[in-house]
């Protein structure tokens, strides 16, 4: 197997590789020496050939039946089997719930401590950022071990680009009788919309909980999303009350996004929430409060009740047409 | 291998209050800490399966110096029946964190695990995969709903992932993680609370468990992240369109 | 002398503040419009424990001293607006749960006092009447022996937690040539015959917490029910007035720090002439009085909580507390009014509640003359 010294977890939706996981590369670029790109699932051929251009020593390819669903136990075993046959020193995925299960149990059976939402990379590769205490304050941490686990927040890299050289496709064998048996997968809810990935999309409206019922919500958070083209997103109290699915929370404990456009409305500004939406270039918030902390970090700031100002706002991007 | 739920272990970590609320007429006080939510949610569905009559001990740990006992007591005052302390107070990265509670359950051997998916402090959410590594069992993480199924031999866990919900089935042993919508954690009372003062804290010590870790992870410095300033107050919608054409582009 | 709190202490006052801030942080603008009580809010009050805070442990309270107590009600009085919850509960705690406390008897305490401590039970006070206010003793209801049991006949005004009580501690007179030595307390429970609480009286303030005017008519009440002995009832009201006057307004202190901070931020927030109105003088000194308010209010109430634990003589204190913090409180809210300009006018600002809900306190427990009158003559006037 062709060795290399960072290989990088790939995540897809069983139809497509997740754009966001290719940012890892822009890291593995930065952290220097070469860098694998890592494939699991079943009937995966046709996905392999989409990760051909990214200047890869190679893509490993692990492709079974067995692999078919993300469970934590075959995963994790089959990709640290990968990591000690290609000689890595560096396992790099892309923040989400997919990679937050599977890595550290992967660093876990490489003996390997691991950084989660590395932000930069600094100092010849050897330190790195992130942000703790929901993004209020960011720590400078460095690894003391040869071997590390990292995954990168993807608002943080950029899509890769530059190396575009072909790498070739190594296939891994997989032994179904040696992978573990204790996890099974039942079911999956799947969600089908119109809208775009809240992780990329350009622009997000996210609704708190004043927006009251779902009838409400999905007429102003969605007819103004609608209006732009864009995301919803939810505060966690508006997932709680029912408004809003959890995939739509945005925050601390659920999505960071940094899409060019987020609107606020109803949203007190939490810093649980806050720290999801930071990275965004430009933030509007509509709260009714004069003082909701969300107005210290909006760029643009307008008071008033939701009900009434997101109805005209509506109308008013549906003339700009 | 698999025996029924009897004991459940729920590992928790005393972290500086999220909501930094500090008292009034606490002046110049230290910031409070309190129990992670995410493992307050662990607790609380512990006792719930408790209270359904499907386990019979719970058994709380936690690692770090004495002056965590307050959140250990909080723990017990929650309905923990036992309470394990690590003394430990070095600055401990997830990896040490999962070999130390690796000792931990070696030694009380429980058949079900649950603690919270994130420490709110750090927010690394790497131990409870971890340690479901180390020992080799399934893990559930991120979990919403816990049933367990087929005389308590096995849990059907509902995880909440980027795409929407995913059922699975872990075979127990298991280490399952608590998500924010698992479940309401019951407040601490005052009657619970001071009842927790005469129920011992069990401390115990790496050494005494034979573990010995050594942090891998080196924090060097923490700082404020840049602050976006406040921006621009609109006065109406039409003001806002006005801005977003032409200030921020962003039409 | 030490300020410090003890870790049990900081451990029991930690947990109220954390109670308040996720139990009892709901809106109130709707409740204090509509005078609607909270009794969930209530009940979730008593499980946690603060109706027992003083009640001994073998009653089901949680036996803590008067310092603990008052500082506990003042963490709950900064996380939870709704004052007139809090002023229900304190009207509780004082007028009915400490009279049982330390007149009660055996029967009587194991009967009603864990109930009134876990938040199933709700009391009050019947004393004053329409022709004797701060004049309490010379009150004109009468009871009547009659076998094992007491007629009651007259009537009582203001009775806060009237229409909710399951029981209310009425004061009336067994012998009105006794004078005040005929005044006597009974426990009359809510059903009892010829007793009817069920008449609302509209206030300004504190509208979240129900008041009625209260009549008796060939009321009975079983003899059993007398509270304390025949004509002790003028000295069981002093006793539990003392405790009211220094505890009731440690809420209010929490309030007021409330307040402060919303002042604080809405003075740095607002801008006016080009600059954060805080800049101007004149409004940061309001608000530099306002904190300096705060504080020795602050200090007087655990003082006064200190002593309380300490000795039984208490009337000086108890009433310069209660006078200081009435003072305070009115003072704050006004202040925070006119530093919020129109916007603190408006009921949506939630500032001129605080003021609506601050002015009784200048009344109830006491006037501020009376409290004055009382300490003028304990310093030898
Ligand atoms: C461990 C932990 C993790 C958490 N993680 C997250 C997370 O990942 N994401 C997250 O979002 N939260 C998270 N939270 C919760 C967070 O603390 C807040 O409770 C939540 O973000 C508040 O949501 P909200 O702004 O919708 O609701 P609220 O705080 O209730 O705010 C509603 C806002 O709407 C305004 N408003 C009301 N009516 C109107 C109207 N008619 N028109 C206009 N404005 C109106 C109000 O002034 C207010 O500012 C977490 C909390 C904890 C403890
Ligand atoms: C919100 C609220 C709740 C209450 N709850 C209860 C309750 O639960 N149970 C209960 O029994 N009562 C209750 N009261 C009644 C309260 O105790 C009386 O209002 C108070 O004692 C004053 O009596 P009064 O209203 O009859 O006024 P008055 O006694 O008629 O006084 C009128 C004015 O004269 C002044 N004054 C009277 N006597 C003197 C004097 N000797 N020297 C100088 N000035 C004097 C007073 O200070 C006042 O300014 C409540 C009152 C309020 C406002």
């Amino acid at each position: 197997m062709t060795k290399t010294n960072t290989l990088i977890l790939i995540e897809h939706d069983r139809q497509q590789v997740k754009r966001p996981s290719l940012h890892a590369v822009t890291a593995a670029q930065q952290l220097g020496g070469d860098y694998s790109l890592l494939l699991l699932g079943s009937a995966v051929g046709e996905m392999a050939k989409s990760l051909l251009g990214y200047g890869a020593a190679s893509l490993l390819v692990a492709d079974h039946a067995e692999l078919a669903e993300p469970l934590a136990d075959r995963y994790a075993l089959v990709i640290a089997d990968a990591f000690q046959k290609c000689g890595a020193t560096t396992l790099l995925g892309t923040s989400s719930t997919f990679s937050k299960d599977i890595l550290p149990r992967a660093a876990a059976l490489l003996d390997a401590p691991m950084l989660t939402d590395v932000m930069t990379i600094e100092g010849n590769g050897n330190s790195f950022t992130r942000p703790i205490n929901a993004g209020s304050m960011i720590a400078t941490v460095q690894l003391g071990s040869e071997r590390r686990v990292l995954s990168i927040r993807a608002s943080a890299f950029a899509a890769p680009t530059g190396n575009t050289a072909v790498s070739p496709i190594e296939q891994l064998a997989v032994d179904a009788a040696l992978l573990p048996n204790g996890m099974q997968f039942v079911s999956r809810e799947e969600r089908i919309s119109d809208r775009p990935d809240l992780t990329e999309a350009r622009v997000v409206v996210g609704g708190g909980r004043p927006l009251k019922d779902k009838e409400t919500f999905d007429r102003l958070v969605g007819g103004l999303a609608d209006a732009l083209g864009g995301a919803i997103g939810a505060t966690r109290a508006a997932v709680d009350t029912g408004l809003a699915p959890n995939d739509y929370q945005i925050g601390q404990t659920g999505k960071v996004i940094a899409p060019d456009l987020y609107i606020a409305l109803g949203i007190s500004g939490a810093i649980q929430h806050l720290a999801g939406i930071k990275d965004s270039r430009v933030i509007i918030a509509i709260n009714k409060d004069p003082d909701a902390p969300i107005f210290q970090m909006a760029t643009y700031a307008l008071v008033g009740d939701v009900h009434q100002v997101v109805p005209e706002l509506i109308e008013a991007l549906r003339d700009r047409e | 291998m698999t025996q029924p739920v009897e004991k459940i272990l729920v590992a928790f970590k005393s972290v500086p209050d999220p909501y930094e609320a500090a008292a009034p007429g606490d002046s110049g006080s230290t910031a409070k800490s309190v129990i992670n939510p995410f493992d307050e949610i662990a607790i609380e569905e512990a006792l719930r399966i408790r209270e359904r009559g499907e386990t019979s001990e719970i058994v709380g740990v936690t690692i770090g110096p004495s002056s965590i006992d307050e959140q250990v007591r909080a723990a017990m005052a929650m309905g923990v029946d036992r309470a394990i302390r690590i003394d430990d107070a070095r600055l401990l990265d997830p990896y040490a964190v999962a070999r130390i509670l690796r000792g931990v359950i070696e030694k009380e051997a429980p058949q079900l695990v649950l603690m919270g998916k994130q420490a709110v402090d750090d927010d690394s959410n790497q131990v409870g995969q971890m340690l479901a590594g180390l020992l080799g069992w399934p893990q559930a993480t991120f979990v919403s709903k816990i049933e367990l199924l087929d005389n308590r031999t096995r849990a059907r866990c509902t995880r909440e992932t980027d795409a929407g919900l995913e059922v699975i089935d872990v075979n127990l042993p298991a280490i399952i993680t608590a998500d924010l919508r698992l479940n309401e954690p019951r407040y601490v009372s005052l009657p619970g609370l001071i009842k927790a003062r005469k129920k011992p804290i069990d401390v115990q010590t790496c050494q005494q468990l034979g573990v010995i870790v050594e942090p891998l992870t080196r924090l060097s410095s923490t700082a404020r992240p840049a602050r976006r300033s406040a921006g621009t107050r609109v006065e109406s919608v039409a003001e806002l369109v006005i801005k977003l054409k032409e200030e921020a582009k962003v039409l | 002398m030490d300020f410090s709190w003890s870790d049990q202490q900081r451990e029991l006052l930690d947990a109220v503040s954390r109670f308040g801030r996720e139990q009892l942080t709901y809106e109130v603008i709707e409740n204090d419009r509509n005078a609607v009580f909270n009794h969930d809010a209530w009940k979730k009050c008593g499980e946690f424990g603060i109706q027992g805070l003083l009640v001994p442990t073998e009653y089901g309270g949680l036996g803590q001293d008067p310092l603990t107590t008052v500082a506990a009600l003042e963490r709950l009085g900064y996380a939870c607006k709704d004052n007139g919850l809090l002023f229900s509960i304190n009207a509780h705690m004082w007028t009915a749960v400490i009279p049982l406390v330390f007149n009660g008897t055996e029967a009587q305490k194991r009967k009603f006092l864990p109930g009134l401590c876990d938040g199933t039970l709700i009391g009050g006070n019947a004393m004053s009447e329409p022709n004797s206010g701060s004049d309490a003793f010379a009150l004109a209801t009468t009871a009547t022996r009659a076998g094992d049991k007491y007629i009651l006949n007259g009537s009582k005004i203001f009775c806060t937690n009237g229409p909710i009580a399951d029981m209310l501690v009425v004061f009336a007179n067994v012998d009105k040539s006794r004078g005040q030595d005929g005044i006597t307390a009974f426990l009359v429970e809510k059903g009892a015959p010829g007793f009817d609480p069920s008449h609302k009286i509209e206030k300004m303030g504190v509208r979240t917490s129900p008041m009625a005017e209260v009549f008796f008519e060939n009321c009975e009440v079983p003899a059993e029910n007398l509270l304390g002995k025949e004509g002790g009832g003028a000295f069981l009201f002093t006793r539990s007035m003392t405790w009211e006057r220094g505890c009731i307004l440690a809420s209010a202190v929490g309030s007021m720090q409330r307040l402060l901070e919303k002042c604080i931020r809405y003075a740095n927030e607002r801008k006016q002439g080009g600059q954060s109105i805080g800049k101007y003088q004149l409004v940061a000194s309001k608000i530099v009085d306002m904190k300096l308010r705060v504080e020795s209010a602050r200090h007087i109430l655990y003082h006064y909580g200190w002593v309380a634990g300490h000795r039984k003589a208490v009337y000086l204190e108890a009433a310069m507390t209660k006078l200081h913090l009435a003072d305070a409180w009115v003072k704050c809210a006004e202040d925070a009014i006119q530093i919020h300009g129109g916007y603190g006018y408006m009921t949506e600002y939630e500032v001129e509640r605080e003021l609506r809900d601050a002015i009784g306190a200048k009344l109830y427990s006491g006037t501020s003359e009376i409290q004055r009158n009382i300490i003028a003559s304990l310093i030898g006037l």
